[in-house]
């Protein structure tokens, strides 16, 4: 009986939908899958291709299915993939880690101490990131070439890992910082009278509120060099040092050697290690932790 | 253990003044110091000094004797509880209680005997595993007084703990932190803009303002004895009553209100050097005699009544329509628009320099 009754309340917060916001509400929808069908359609092509025996060197839509991994063999016998993967996830990794690292001192430097040249840096840094890191090719070969002669071991890898870090730490020092500002420094306080050293205050109180933001850090810096084909085309010569975007792109640039299906089974397995970087990152990204501190 | 503040001044970065400066101040062991002042007079910038969270600009410091200048936080002996009560909110309430312990790498069964005893005194057992923000900000202040608790610091400061909290609460808080502070037999320094907390709750109080101590003393040198106009109009409630005027042939000729008043003979002598000059004449609200005396009396009418219940404040006008307030007990019968003559009780009468402001008797 209490159930008809509650079927005439209109319990929702929202004002009842007139004919007119019933038609817009209509468009939006109608946008809204239009939008989702150009996102997903071409995914799905890419995954329906690399499964399939029936694709030849380019990718035809429509045609007859059969199911079969001989694109993936192809991409592990006849390419150097496992190469790639290992390079790009040793750089992203370690652009990852370096970036976390220094974003970690910079934003907390920032945010927490007041110094000579505290504006002016932050703002140069600001002005920096407009700059595209494209414009600085010339001056990274010259620098490679002094760095190499000095450190003999310092690979064109090596380098790329710093310019990907280099770009993160700029952009990311302003989000750090933004939310650290947010924390009251009293925090901090209490955490000195109880006995915390500057970095004792960074790693055992502010770090675990500010988890969220470096896993978010961490996950754009990690998915940076999976993503950008610039840098690595230009800086790697070797087939064989290749990161996944560079050498996936072989696939399909060249008439001798194209293989779109291989690409699209390539580009399937690259979304794997971000995948996973993600779900393991998942519990961090939506906790929100900074709530309670003080008094509401 | 002894504080001592020795001619101390603090001037931030990037100001022109001292915000606070010529601080002299002895705190003795087990005291419970209240620093009282209004908004922005630099009590909370003095606390922090105290705490070595701000640097001290000049002067000295000194615990027990030793001086603290440039002493860490962390190595001073003090425990602090923050007007925002700081709680770290990744932390249980337990761990939260724990922490200070836990740097200073306490055993285990210390830390928790320690953890669960707080808690037992402050009634926050139940929340012991919640996060701060599973609480509420009763309880939230509660944990914060425990995490201070919980060193045993030789010096407890607070700042403002108890501002955030509802009114009721705040008066049971009162009282709680005063047994709070006998048994934990340390010296307390406490924060605060609000006089009643500094009236009920301290041995010393420190009043502050403009960067300066008006006055020090126990609670009841502050109703009694205010040394200069701004503590008299600071400490009580409802405010004091001030009449400005000048001492003629022995006699305090109010200028506005057309009254004169005999001091007593103690006072008198203390205002001759002040003949002919102008003084300002304080009496709390209480001072006023119903009734008519053949001196001192005043011919007002009532404007306002508030009925406190064991008491009445009457907000009486002057005929030339000055104000003032005279509490009277409760069952007296008084109505709006009606004419009384009131007397002063002299000895209840506080005269001050018009000049400097400062007490004459
Ligand atoms: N970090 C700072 N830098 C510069 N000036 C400051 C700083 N902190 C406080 N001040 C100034 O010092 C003065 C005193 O501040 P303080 O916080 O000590 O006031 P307060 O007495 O605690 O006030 P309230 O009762 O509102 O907390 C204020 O005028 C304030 O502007
Ligand atoms: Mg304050």
């Amino acid at each position: 009986m209490s159930k008809n009754k509650e079927k005439g309340l209109y319990l929702s917060d929202r004002p009842p939908l007139t004919p007119v916001k019933a038609v817009l509400l209509t468009i939006s929808y109608i946008l809204l899958f239009f939008y989702v069908f150009i996102i997903v359609w071409p995914l799905a092509q890419i995954v329906f291709s690399s499964f399939n025996g029936n694709q030849g060197e380019y990718i035809h839509v429509g045609g007859a299915y059969q199911f079969s991994l001989k694109h993936f063999k192809y991409l592990f016998q006849e390419t150097y993939f496992l190469n790639w993967v290992i390079n790009t996830i040793v750089i992203a990794v370690a652009t990852a880690l370096l970036t976390l690292l220094f974003v970690s001192f910079t934003g907390y430097a920032y945010s927490r101490y007041r110094f000579k040249g505290r504006k002016a840096s932050l703002m140069a840094i600001m002005l920096i990131q407009t700059i595209p890191a494209f414009v600085g090719i010339a001056a990274y070969y010259t620098m490679h070439s002094i760095i190499s002669a000095v450190i003999p071991g310092f690979t064109r890898q090596m380098f790329l890992i710093l310019i990907y870090a280099g770009g993160g730490i700029a952009g990311n020092t302003f989000i750090l910082k933004g939310y650290i500002d947010s924390i009251s420094s009293e925090l901090d306080d209490a955490a000195r009278i109880d006995g915390c050293g500057n970095l004792q205050v960074y790693r055992l109180i502010i770090m675990p509120i500010v988890r969220p933001m470096l896993a978010i850090i961490a996950l754009w810096s990690f998915i940076g060099p999976f993503l950008d084909y610039l840098m690595p085309s230009i800086l790697l010569s070797d087939p064989k040092q290749y990161t996944l975007a560079t050498g996936l792109y072989t696939l399909i640039t060249d008439v001798r050697n194209m293989h779109q299906p291989v690409f699209a089974a390539g580009g399937l397995l690259t979304a794997i290690p971000i995948i996973i970087l993600f779900i393991a990152l998942q519990k961090q990204l939506v906790s929100g932790l900074a709530s309670g501190a003080v008094k509401g | 253990m002894k504080v001592q503040l020795v001619n101390i001044g603090k001037k931030y970065e990037g100001r022109e003044n001292f915000t606070i400066r010529h601080i002299d101040l002895d705190i003795d062991d087990k005291d419970f110091c209240v620093i009282l002042g209004p908004s922005g007079c630099g009590k909370s910038t003095l606390l922090r000094m105290i705490a070595g969270l701000t640097s001290i600009t000049e002067g000295d410091l000194l615990f027990g004797g030793k001086r603290m200048n440039s002493v860490e936080p962390k190595d001073r002996d003090i425990a602090m509880v923050f007007q925002s009560y700081a709680l770290y909110p990744h932390m249980t309430v337990y761990e939260n209680m724990a922490f200070s312990l836990k740097m200073r790498k306490e055993r285990k069964s210390v830390i928790h005997d320690r953890v669960l005893e707080a808690a037992e005194l402050l009634q926050i057992k139940e929340y012991l595993y919640s996060k701060p923000s599973e609480i509420s900000g009763g309880q939230r202040q509660r944990v914060a007084l425990g995490r201070a608790m919980v060193r045993k610091a030789g010096v407890f400061l607070m700042d403002e703990p108890l501002s955030n909290l509802d009114a009721k609460l705040r008066e049971h808080m009162r009282i709680e932190l005063v047994r709070l502070h006998k048994s934990l037999d340390t010296t307390s320094i406490y924060v605060t803009h609000d006089q009643t907390e500094a009236m009920t709750m301290a041995t010393k109080i420190v009043l502050l303002d403009k960067g300066k101590i008006q006055q020090v003393g126990p609670p009841t040198l502050f109703y009694e004895k205010p040394a200069n106009l701004f503590v008299a109009g600071f400490i009580g409630s409802p405010t004091m009553n001030i009449f400005q005027g000048e001492i003629k042939d022995g006699l305090f000729h109010s200028t506005e209100e057309d009254f004169v008043v005999e001091p007593k003979a103690e006072d008198l002598a203390l205002l001759k050097p002040f003949e002919g000059k102008k003084v300002a004449m304080g009496i709390r609200s209480e001072r006023f005699i119903a009734g008519l005396a053949d001196k001192n009396t005043v011919h007002v009418k009532v404007d306002v009544i508030e009925m406190l219940g064991k008491e009445q404040l009457l907000y009486c006008k002057f005929p030339n329509g000055k104000e003032c307030v005279i509490s009277e007990p409760g069952y007296f019968e008084y109505a709006v628009d009606e004419e009384h003559n009131f007397h002063f009780d002299v000895d209840g009468l506080h005269f001050f320099d018009a000049e400097t402001t400062e007490r004459i008797n």
